[in-house]
Parts: structure tokens; C-alpha cells; sequence
């Protein structure tokens, strides 16, 4: 990881056009120029020229930052201001250290395999007593003043089974239990090591806590699309959520363990149906891990090579054909769903996939319907969501408004972040429309086959 | 330095909300996209003209400088306070008041996104053809200050020619309206032409009643490739001469073409030396008689391809490419001396020839880009600015280039204004005592020399 007075030819690039401002989604709430992303990068070069140190402005100028990369796609010089800003945080953090809450959550339980899950759990038996269910969505609403969590937030509820437990369940009762037995059907039964398409999948903490089932829709679509899926246990967070505060030596600490918990297997690809974990594993582990020897750097060259985002991998590696997923197409007369699509932002700049996701919605015989601006970001941005709830919401705001206007039944994207965030909005806006990851919509059509 | 007190005042006026004295926020408002910085010593951000006016009557009372300023795209340094002072940023002002589709006008404050507005009229069927490269970030204020121009220019004019009248703020403080908001209007003296381009020196201006047209019906985008830049140029005048008036002709040398090639590529497969990137519009049978018709001049006259965009997203990449270019010349060399030279349409073939000998004699790295349409030539001397030696050469070589111009019978600028960048040249291009009525001028309205000094004229 580079950190900040590495990238002063980076910032040096910046000649101060602006084009920037017109992309920047919290330059779009805040209209100044400081919450653009030239102002951020005029701050880095101050400070790096040491006309301002890290004052609290600075502070708060760089963690006004929803990482969305639209700058840097926009920048006609290609500078890359969100890892710039990465880097000031990661400076941030060192310097100043992190606030004591956000610290000890990054730490002690973050980082930890055993406590994380049991926090969580904890959590999950508590979340009745913390907040009330809102009938009409799946989400909740706070009751009591909770750190971190803003008033008016809608959360998922945490799952009563955790997607990496339920996993830990069917591989106990031997085999990959229910999904092993389906394919029996399909094909002879094959040991993993043996089978044509070995595939390591990696949950994240989203899909782990709170939307297990997109995790097990995943599963069930990969396997119809033939591939063996193994899901392996110990496997963490991804750690973007810590760099993102500037945490980097957590970050380091996870992306070894996860390195470690995939080279059990031997795979032919790992995947996720998570953007920013995608993003994460394909990119930041690299990065991440790049001063740690040589031996490190071709491990995690060689995990890299591997990523395949969930969509990727569906539409280029296993090609999944429409004659498998469809069914609609084989009931006469039956009128298509009309569904719009949210690019997410680590996927389509991150990992510049626009086109799968798009392929699968119609794949699976629904009918597309652009919105306006599909890849403006929702505003989630991590942790900027919690940090900064009013600010993130705001930016959610435009998003809400131009999928009600497609009048699409249903919304589809890509990363559980952006869904759990587009629900919040389009809650707020007392707007129903249904909200998916491209994958239900291809694992709906199987349990109605 | 302001004193305290003052900062009290201006607090009093704005509100705490919308003054700014952290040396962080101040350091957002010191720059320009010319690269430079010059540090205020507050911002504020007022909501209308009256708090704005009760602003500078404290400025002429206490005599601080006082800078407007849109999104800071400009090219010459006007929003740059360079004496210090309060920046004044309309960042805020930023409402489209009406569109009136029965009188085809509308009226803006001035922080309106010039490309937001655009998009606003083009739902209701309507079109604003001001274009300036920057339009997706670039302010409504900022284009009058500047008389911002675009690539439509050759067909549809610029600012000045959609500006019906303003409401502004002037240097002592009174708010006068000027202008009319009908098409015609001889009532005394017609200031509003003079507030346009006055880059922010004479007044701030605080709303904008701009005229509208009726969206052309159909569009079509096409771009020539060229191996000869002197065959892209004879193409331009014949174009013009054949008496088709394409919406939109630009030029792109070889060197501009390299700089963005790998951000939006289009995959170019000769040598090329110049590009003409062609629009039409109009009612759709015409604009395919126009296409056909310009193709044929190209071909005739030396074009090796003419590739016609199939469709809007096509036409929209290449508009990107067209506008990356300004920004992207930073990888030729850090540093860029940006020039807006206009010729004559019939000489700027020997215009581009003569600044491409120009820049070779002085040994500089040159980029020329533009609307060729209406002879206006971003000329780019690219340099290091660490290098001492280069610099002085670019200094030279500007001289002749302008001189050169000149002589044509041109302009030093078409769009981009004087502000700081351009202010030792002025004398080249005007009569002292055409400089001495501008002076006056200035000095009736702004007396005490508070609203954005420094810039236009030389303090001699
Ligand atoms: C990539 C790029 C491409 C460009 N392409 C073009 C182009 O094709 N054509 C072109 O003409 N220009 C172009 N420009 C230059 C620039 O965008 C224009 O001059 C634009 O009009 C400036 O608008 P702004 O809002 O950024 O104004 P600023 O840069 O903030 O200010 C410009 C001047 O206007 C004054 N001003 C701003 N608002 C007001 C107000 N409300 N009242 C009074 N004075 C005010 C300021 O004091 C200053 O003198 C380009 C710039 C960039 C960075
Ligand atoms: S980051 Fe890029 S787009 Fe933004 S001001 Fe700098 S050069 Fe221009
Ligand atoms: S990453 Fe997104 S939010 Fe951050 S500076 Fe760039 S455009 Fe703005």
C-alpha cells in the first residue's frame, strides 16, 4: 500500500480542470468545493506541501469521500483521487489513531474469527429488543439511541442463521447436503477435487449476516450452471471496510487470512456476489500485501488471477444460456417482470463490468429497463454510511427518485451493500419497488422449474 | 488580512453558515484550472443579490478586494483573488428560476451548471447552444463573465448572443437590472453587453435572462481522418465556402489526438495528423443532405476516412474525446501555456503552419486544437515550468504567435479572457486609448478599485 507522500506525483497530475465536480457525488449534496474531489486532492498537495497539517477540516474533508471512483473515470488525467484519499485516511488513522469505538471493533472483533460471529450473534438474538420490525419492508427501525446507527436508519434485520453457519451445518451432515443431493440428479456424484469446475465462494459480511440467502441463491446457480461450489468456513471479512477508515494493518491481517483460508482447495475460481469485496479481493489484496516478500506477492498474484465477480463468472467462464434459466419463456403468453438495474460502483469502476449483470436480468426472461443514470453511486460507501447517515442518504436521494421513474417492478444490482442502501432510500421515499441481486432473479426461476 | 471586526460583520450579513475562514476552505477557493493559487482571506457563499450587495457596500466602506466566482474553470485566473480579499462564490446561487416555453426564455442564477441547464431546456424541447468544453461543471455566471464560447459558435454563436438581460450587483453596491426580457430593446445605453465578458470586474452578476431556440429535430456526428493537417484545413474553408454551415467543426492536431487516445479509444489506423470532428443539425431529411455533402468535401479533399456515429452514445464518446483534450495535455508535459488565438476561417491553415514553425524554432512541444469553424485555435505550448530556460522561450514564442495573429487580422482571444494570463499581451491587440475608455469605464463603476483588481490591465 502506498502511502501518502509516495503518491505526490499522483497528486501532482491534478492540474485543476475540474471536471471532477461534475461526477462527485458529495460535491453534489454539498455544492463546495471542498466536498469535491479537486478540493480533496488540493488538500493532500497542501498537506503535503505542509501548509495545513491534519487539522480537523482536513479530517473531515477526507472522510467526505464515498470511494465511488467517478472521479478518477471522469479525470482526463486519470488521477486517482480515491486512493489518494485512501491514503490521507490511512495517515489519519496512524497519526491521530482511530476513534476509540471504531478501533476496538476493528480489532479485537473484525479481525477475530471466533468473536466476530459471536458478536454478531449476540446481536441477533438482541435486535428484537433494539429495534421494531417495519411491517411493510423487511427491515427495522431503531428503538433506542444506538452509537453508530442514525435515527431514522432501516436496517436488515441480522439473519437468524448466518449464511457461513447454515454452510457449517449442511457440510456436517456430510457433503454439501441438499445442493449435493440435487446434483446427483444432474450428473454422477464426483469428490470436489475431481470435478471439471472448482469454485471457491466468498461470502463477505454483508451476504454472511444479514442476506444469506443471495449466498445461498449463488450456490444454487452455480451448481445448475455446473460448477462445485466450496464454500470455506474460515474465511473473514475482506477488510475494505477497515481500509476504508484507514485501518491498513487490519486490512493486511484479514486479506492474509482469507489468502490462507482459499489456498486449502485447490480452485479454478473464486467468486462473490459482493462489488466491493470483489473489488477488494481482486485489486486491494495486491496492494495490500505488496511489501510483504516475494513468496506473498506470487500467492496473492496467483489468488488474485482467480476473482471472478459472481456476474463474471456466470456470463464469461460458465456462459449460462437463457434455455436454462428461463422459464417464463416456456409459459405462453406470460407478461415479463420489468426490472431496472443499478450499477454498483466497485463493479463498474472497480472491476469494469456493466455489461454481465445486464445479460443475466435478461437471461432470466425479465425485461430491462435502463434508469438515467444507472451508475451514479447509491451513497452507501462503506462505512461513509454510518459516519455520515444524513450525508449518505442525501446522495441515496437522486438514485430513489430515477428508479421510480423507470416505473420497473423490480430493481436489480450487484453488491448487497448498494441493495441494502437503495432499500433504505427508496423506504424513505415511501416507494415499493422490490429490490434484488441479479442472482435471485436467475435462483427464482429454478425453484419454479 | 481582515480584521476580526470585519469577519464579524460579514457573519452578520451571511450568516455563520455561509462564511468560510479555515485555512482548508480557503485553500479550495485559491485555485483556477490555470494551476495557480493565490490564497483569500475569507469565502462567503450569499444566497442573493441584496446580501451581496450589502457585501461590497462594506468593501468600498473598508476597502477589501472582492472576487466573484462560479466553479473555477477558468483559463485566465479571474476568479483568482490575487490581492486576497473575500472570494464571493455563487456556488449557492444555483436555481433554474423559469423556463417559458411560450417566449422561448429563461432566467438563471448565475451558480446554474451550464450543462444542467442544457439537459433542463432539451426535455422541454428546447435548446441552449452555448457549449464550452467545461459545460458539465462550468457556471451560467462564469460564461457571461467570460463570454464563454463552444464548439456550436460557428453556427449559433456564443454567450453574448443568448444573453437578453442581467441582473447585477455593481462594484458599489446598487443592483441594477439591464437588458429586456423580449428579443428587442434600444432603452438607453446597452449595458448588458458590456457586463458580458467583463470577467467579473464590473459587476457581480446575479440573475441571467437567456434566450432559447427550438431543439433541432435531428442531429449527426462524424469525424474525418487526415495524414496532412493542410488537407484538414483546405477541408474546413470548403466546407464553409460551399455554403453549408455545420453546427459544430472541429480541429484536433496530432499531438491533442495522442493525449487522449487511450482515455476514450477509438482506434485510429493511420498516421494520423488531424482530425475534423463534423456536426450537423437541422431537420432530419436536411441533415442527411448536409452529411452526405460534407462527406464528399472530405473525401475530395483528402480525408483517408470519414467515419459517420451510428448512433447518441457514439456521438457521445467522441464529444468526450474532444473534451478530454484540454485537461489531458498535461501528459505531453506538466506545465501548459494555454492560448485562444481566432484567425480568419480563411487563414487557419497558415496560422496553425506558422505556430507549428514558431514552436519549432524555439525548440517547444505545441498542441493545437479548436474550433476551426470559426477560426478559433487553442494553441498549447507545453512546458516544465522548473525549467527556466523552456519558459522564457514559451514567453518568446507566445509573442510571435500573437504577433502573427495579429497580423491576420485575428484575435489574442476568443473565449478564454484576459484575467492574469494574458494581461501583459493586452496592449498588443488594443489602442492605448481604446485601454484608456475601458480604464475609465472601470473606474466610474469602481472607484475604489474593489471588485476583482488586479486583473485586464497592467498596473503601470
Ligand atoms: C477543460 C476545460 C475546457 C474549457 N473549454 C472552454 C471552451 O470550450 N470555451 C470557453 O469559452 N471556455 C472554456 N473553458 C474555460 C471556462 O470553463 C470558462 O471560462 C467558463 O465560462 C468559466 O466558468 P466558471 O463558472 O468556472 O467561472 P470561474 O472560473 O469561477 O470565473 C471566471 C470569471 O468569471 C467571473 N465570474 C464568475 N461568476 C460571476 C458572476 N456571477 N458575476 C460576475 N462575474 C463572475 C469570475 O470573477 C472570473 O473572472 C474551459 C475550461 C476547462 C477547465
Ligand atoms: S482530479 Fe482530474 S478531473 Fe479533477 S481537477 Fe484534477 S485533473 Fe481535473
Ligand atoms: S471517489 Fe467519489 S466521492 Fe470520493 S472524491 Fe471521487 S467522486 Fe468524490
Amino acid at each position: 500500500m502506498k502511502i501518502l507522500e509516495q503518491l505526490s506525483q499522483e497528486i501532482n497530475k491534478c492540474v485543476l480542470c475540474g471536471t471532477c465536480r461534475s461526477v462527485c457525488p458529495t460535491f453534489g449534496v454539498i455544492n463546495r468545493e471542498p466536498a469535491s474531489a479537486r478540493g480533496k486532492v488540493a488538500l493532500c498537495s497542501a498537506f503535503l506541501n505542509k501548509e495545513i497539517g491534519l487539522s480537523d477540516g482536513f479530517i473531515k474533508q477526507m472522510n467526505e469521500c464515498v470511494q465511488c471512483m467517478a472521479c478518477m473515470t471522469a479525470c482526463p488525467n486519470d488521477v486517482n483521487v480515491p486512493d489518494i484519499i485512501l491514503a490521507a485516511r490511512a495517515k489519519i488513522a496512524k497519526e491521530k489513531g482511530l476513534p476509540f469505538a471504531k478501533s476496538f471493533i476493528l480489532d479485537n472483533i473484525l479481525n477475530s474469527e471466533r468473536l466476530m460471529p459471536a458478536v454478531m450473534k449476540f446481536a441477533s438474538k438482541l435486535q428484537g429488543l433494539l429495534f421494531k420490525g417495519v411491517p411493510e419492508e423487511s427491515g427495522l427501525h431503531r428503538r433506542f439511541h444506538l452509537p453508530l446507527i442514525g435515527e431514522k436508519r432501516l436496517v436488515p434485520p441480522l439473519a437468524e442463521r448466518f449464511f457461513l453457519e447454515g454452510r457449517k451445518l449442511t457440510e456436517a451432515k456430510g457433503g454439501n447436503g441438499e445442493a449435493e443431493k440435487r446434483r446427483k440428479n444432474l450428473s454422477p456424484i464426483r469428490p470436489f477435487a475431481d470435478s471439471p469446475i472448482r469454485i471457491g465462494f466468498f461470502a463477505g459480511c454483508l451476504i454472511n449476516y444479514m442476506l444469506p440467502h443471495i449466498g445461498e441463491a449463488c450456490l444454487k446457480v452455480l451448481e445448475k450452471a455446473g460448477a462445485s461450489v466450496i464454500v470455506p468456513l474460515n474465511q473473514h471479512c475482506c477488510g475494505m471496510p477497515a481500509l476504508g477508515m484507514g485501518d491498513v494493518k487490519t486490512a493486511k491481517s484479514l486479506a492474509i487470512k482469507n489468502l490462507e483460508a482459499f489456498e486449502q482447495y485447490e480452485l479454478d475460481y473464486i467468486t462473490t456476489a459482493c462489488a466491493t469485496c470483489g473489488d477488494g479481493l481482486k485489486r486491494r489484496f495486491k496492494e495490500l500485501l505488496s511489501d510483504e516478500g516475494e513468496d506473498v506477492r506470487k500467492r496473492v498474484e496467483s489468488f488474485a488471477d482467480k476473482v471472478r465477480d459472481i456476474t463474471e463468472l456466470l456470463v464469461n467462464e460458465l456462459r449460462i444460456q437463457n434455455s436454462e434459466f428461463n422459464r417464463k419463456s416456456k409459459i405462453v403468453n406470460s407478461k415479463s417482470e420489468i426490472v431496472t438495474y443499478h450499477d454498483p460502483c466497485h463493479l463498474r469502476r472497480g472491476q469494469d463490468i456493466a455489461d454481465g449483470p445486464r445479460e443475466i436480468i435478461e437471461i432470466s426472461g425479465a425485461k430491462l429497463k435502463e434508469m438515467r443514470h444507472p451508475c451514479r453511486c447509491c451513497g452507501l460507501g462503506g462505512t461513509f454510511n454510518i459516519t455520515n447517515y444524513d450525508f449518505s442518504m442525501a446522495i441515496n436521494r437522486s438514485k430513489a427518485e430515477d428508479i421510480k421513474s423507470t416505473g420497473a417492478d423490480i430493481v436489480a444490482t450487484a453488491c448487497p451493500g448498494c441493495m441494502i442502501q437503495i432499500k433504505d432510500g427508496l423506504h424513505h421515499l415511501g416507494i415499493n419497488t422490490k429490490v434484488v441481486h441479479v442472482v435471485e432473479l436467475l435462483a427464482d426461476n429454478i425453484i419454479k422449474q | 488580512m481582515l480584521s476580526k471586526n470585519l469577519i464579524q460583520e460579514l457573519t452578520r450579513i451571511i450568516g455563520k453558515e455561509n462564511i468560510r475562514t479555515d485555512e482548508e476552505d480557503l485553500i479550495c477557493y485559491s485555485y483556477d484550472a490555470t494551476n495557480q493559487k493565490f490564497l483569500p482571506d475569507a469565502v462567503v457563499f450569499p444566497k442573493n443579490a441584496d446580501e451581496i450587495s450589502l457585501i461590497l457596500k462594506l468593501a468600498n466602506k473598508e476597502g477589501f478586494p472582492v472576487v466573484p466566482r462560479g466553479a473555477g474553470s477558468g483559463f485566465s485566473g479571474g476568479s483568482l483573488p490575487v490581492e486576497g480579499g473575500v472570494v464571493v462564490s455563487l456556488e449557492r446561487m444555483n436555481k433554474i428560476l423559469t423556463i417559458d416555453t411560450d417566449n422561448l426564455i429563461a432566467e438563471v442564477e448565475p451558480g446554474v451548471v451550464t450543462g444542467e441547464f442544457q439537459w433542463a431546456v432539451e426535455d422541454l424541447g428546447l435548446f441552449y447552444p452555448p457549449d464550452p468544453s467545461s459545460l458539465k461543471f462550468c457556471t451560467i455566471g462564469g460564461n457571461v463573465a467570460e463570454c464563454a464560447g463552444g464548439p456550436r459558435a460557428v453556427k449559433y454563436g456564443v454567450t453574448k448572443d443568448y444573453v437578453l438581460g442581467l441582473e447585477i450587483v455593481l462594484p458599489t453596491g446598487e443592483i441594477i437590472n439591464t437588458g429586456a426580457q423580449t428579443l428587442k430593446g434600444v432603452v438607453g445605453y446597452d449595458l448588458t453587453r458590456l457586463m458580458v465578458g467583463s470577467e467579473g470586474t464590473l459587476g457581480i452578476v446575479t440573475k441571467i435572462i437567456l434566450k432559447l431556440l427550438p431543439l433541432p429535430e435531428a442531429t449527426k456526428t462524424m469525424f474525418a481522418i487526415f495524414t496532412d493537417m493542410r488537407d484538414a484545413a483546405e477541408t474546413v474553408s470548403k466546407i464553409i465556402s460551399s455554403k453549408i454551415i455545420p453546427s459544430t467543426l472541429e480541429f484536433m492536431d496530432r499531438d491533442s489526438i495522442k493525449c487522449v487516445e487511450d482515455y476514450s479509444y477509438i482506434g485510429l489506423p493511420y498516421n494520423v495528423d488531424a482530425l475534423l470532428l463534423i456536426e450537423v443539425d437541422g431537420d432530419k431529411e436536411l441533415v442527411e443532405n448536409q452529411a452526405e455533402a460534407i462527406k464528399k468535401i472530405c473525401l475530395d479533399n483528402g480525408a483517408k476516412e470519414i467515419r459517420i456515429a451510428v448512433d447518441k452514445k457514439e456521438a457521445k464518446k467522441l464529444w468526450q474525446l474532444r473534451r478530454a483534450i484540454s485537461p489531458a495535455l498535461a501528459k505531453l508535459k506538466p506545465n501548459k501555456i494555454n492560448e485562444d488565438i481566432v484567425v480568419p476561417r480563411s487563414k487557419i491553415q497558415d496560422a496553425i503552419i506558422g505556430v507549428r514553425e514558431i514552436a519549432k524554432k524555439h525548440n517547444l512541444i505545441n498542441a493545437n486544437f479548436g474550433h476551426a469553424g470559426d477560426g478559433n485555435i487553442h494553441v498549447n505550448i507545453m512546458i516544465d515550468k522548473s525549467d527556466k530556460a523552456e519558459f522564457l522561450r514559451a514567453e518568446k514564442a507566445i509573442r510571435e504567435i500573437f504577433e502573427l495573429v495579429l497580423g491576420f487580422g485575428g484575435t489574442i482571444s476568443g473565449e478564454h479572457g484576459i484575467g492574469i494570463s494574458k494581461m501583459p499581451y493586452i496592449g498588443m491587440e488594443l489602442s492605448r486609448s481604446a485601454i484608456d475608455v475601458m480604464k475609465k469605464i472601470k473606474q466610474v463603476l469602481d472607484p475604489n478599485e474593489i471588485l476583482n483588481p488586479g486583473k485586464i490591465f497592467p498596473r503601470i
